[in-house]
């Protein structure tokens, strides 16, 4: 399969083919977050559905912090652009309904959020033949459950991504878990891009690349790609 | 745009250099550092500048019991009495001192041994708070001392849940944990899933990570007024 540009960082992520897995990595408040809000939105301006997995704030934090940045997700979510998985609400005990396009699971049931992966892959690849699926973060997701069940996670929801043609987006907060986890993840994922604070480094099957980034309030702008 | 609102802390929100405040409503803020070096101080502060344009403060006590908490704090010289109705106490620690302490409304006695309970508490008082006022202020005062009595992940997890209610709500929130107390792994997490960090070490305040905003170091003191930030 061809590459293709991934509107809004076409230059970036320039080996990314569809059914491909991207990893953000970095320690803790380097706009990790941030630049999943980014790709979600470019995609969205570009008429690519996403799936977005809100696992560390809920889904109403999610459309708050993007409107920090101008971006408003309502509309997309109104016509069902946007599938929102919230693994938060819920597991808080607050009291919320499932819409259309924002379902409630919980960080401490994967089965749960595997289910409603295949509902919402199914629905988007049925919506459009290129769609996004942002998983933010793994962080939580650690703190509920043992290493070994995230990563068979991982496994299933690679393979899920894939079968649908969706590019795929994970974080990792670096340093949550035993570097053993850590390198596992890795392995698993088929781009990988590090962030620290001051530099995003991408590292692809064909070679690595490298840019200067700064956080400013229309997101995350790099300059400066090397490699 | 981002809402944000006074610290309590003198000459910190002229560093975010915004007129109305430093953090931004409706986050939450860990503070950490070694020993002594005036997170609670810090906490007492955050609240107190609630009371005085009236929100109403949750604040969840595990190193100090009710008694001992109203004690430090009037050291300073100020007045939490006047402004008792605004101050929900959640005092997770009194009981298994076996301190007695008498009940009255705002106070819930929990234990540092029941997260759950800390948990049942929490909802409670937000239900009384949410009731009066669509925003307020909330301390969680140690998390290093609820890590002492249980799992730290455990802790994580119940942190998570503080977060989601909190915001969910419309608080703006401050908790403080010492630097190194528990496995870097759990610093690491509290790291990524608070929105901003402030770092005290004795000398130095710094902003780590602040919502719409960089990184920014300033000198502090603790004086019989509080702490003061240069």
């Amino acid at each position: 399969m061809k590459s293709y540009d991934v509107i809004g960082f076409e230059d970036l992520l320039g080996d990314v083919t569809p059914g491909d897995l991207i990893l953000i990595y970095g320690p803790p408040k380097v706009g990790k977050s941030i630049f999943c809000y980014q790709f979600l939105y470019s995609g969205l301006k570009g008429s690519e559905p996403c799936l977005y997995i809100a696992a560390d704030y809920g889904s109403r934090q999610l459309e708050q912090r993007m409107m920090e940045f101008n971006w408003f997700l309502q509309p997309h979510i109104q016509n069902g652009e946007v599938y929102i998985i919230d693994l938060l609400t819920r597991l808080a005990g607050i009291k919320v309904e499932d819409s259309a396009s924002v379902k409630f699971s919980s960080a401490q049931n994967l089965a749960d959020l595997m289910v409603k992966v295949g509902v919402g892959t199914r629905e988007l690849f049925r919506k459009s033949s290129k769609f996004r699926a942002v998983l933010d973060s793994l962080t939580i997701i650690f703190a509920f459950n043992p290493p070994n069940l995230v990563l068979r996670l991982m496994k299933a929801y690679k393979t899920r991504v894939s079968e649908a043609n969706g590019i795929g987006l994970v974080v990792h907060t670096t340093g949550t878990v035993e570097p053993q986890f850590e390198s596992s993840l890795m392995e698993l994922v088929d781009l990988k891009i590090f962030f620290d604070g001051e530099n995003i480094q991408v590292e692809s099957s064909t070679g690595k690349r490298s840019a200067k980034y700064t956080i400013t309030s229309e997101g995350i702008k790099y300059w400066g790609l090397e490699g | 745009m981002i809402v944000r609102i006074a610290s309590g802390i003198p000459g910190l929100d002229e560093l975010i250099g915004e007129e109305r405040g430093s953090l931004a409503e409706n986050t939450v803020t860990l503070v950490y550092g070694p020993p002594k070096v005036g997170k609670s101080i810090f906490c007492y502060q955050f609240a107190y500048e609630g009371f005085r344009s009236d929100e109403p403060c949750l604040y969840i006590s595990a190193d100090y019991g009710l008694n001992e908490l109203e004690r430090s704090i009037s050291n300073f010289g100020w007045k939490f009495d006047e402004y008792r109705e605004n101050f929900y106490i959640i005092d997770a620690i009194s009981t298994i001192s076996g301190l007695e302490v008498e009940s009255r409304d705002n106070y819930f006695p929990s234990s540092v041994h029941n997260p759950t309970d800390i948990m049942v508490k929490l909802g409670m008082a937000i239900r009384q708070i949410a009731s009066k006022s669509h925003r307020f202020r909330s301390v969680l005062d140690s998390l290093t001392t609820l890590m002492a009595f249980n799992d730290e992940l455990l802790i994580v997890r119940v942190l998570t849940v503080y977060i989601m209610r909190i915001k969910e709500s419309g608080g703006t929130a401050i908790v403080t944990y010492t630097e190194g107390s528990a496995d870097s792994k759990v610093e690491n997490m509290l790291k990524a899933i608070v929105d901003n960090i402030i770092h005290l070490d004795g000398e130095k305040l710094t902003i780590e990570a602040m919502v719409g905003s960089g990184k920014i170091t300033a000198s502090y003191n603790i004086t019989s007024n509080g702490m003061i930030v240069e």
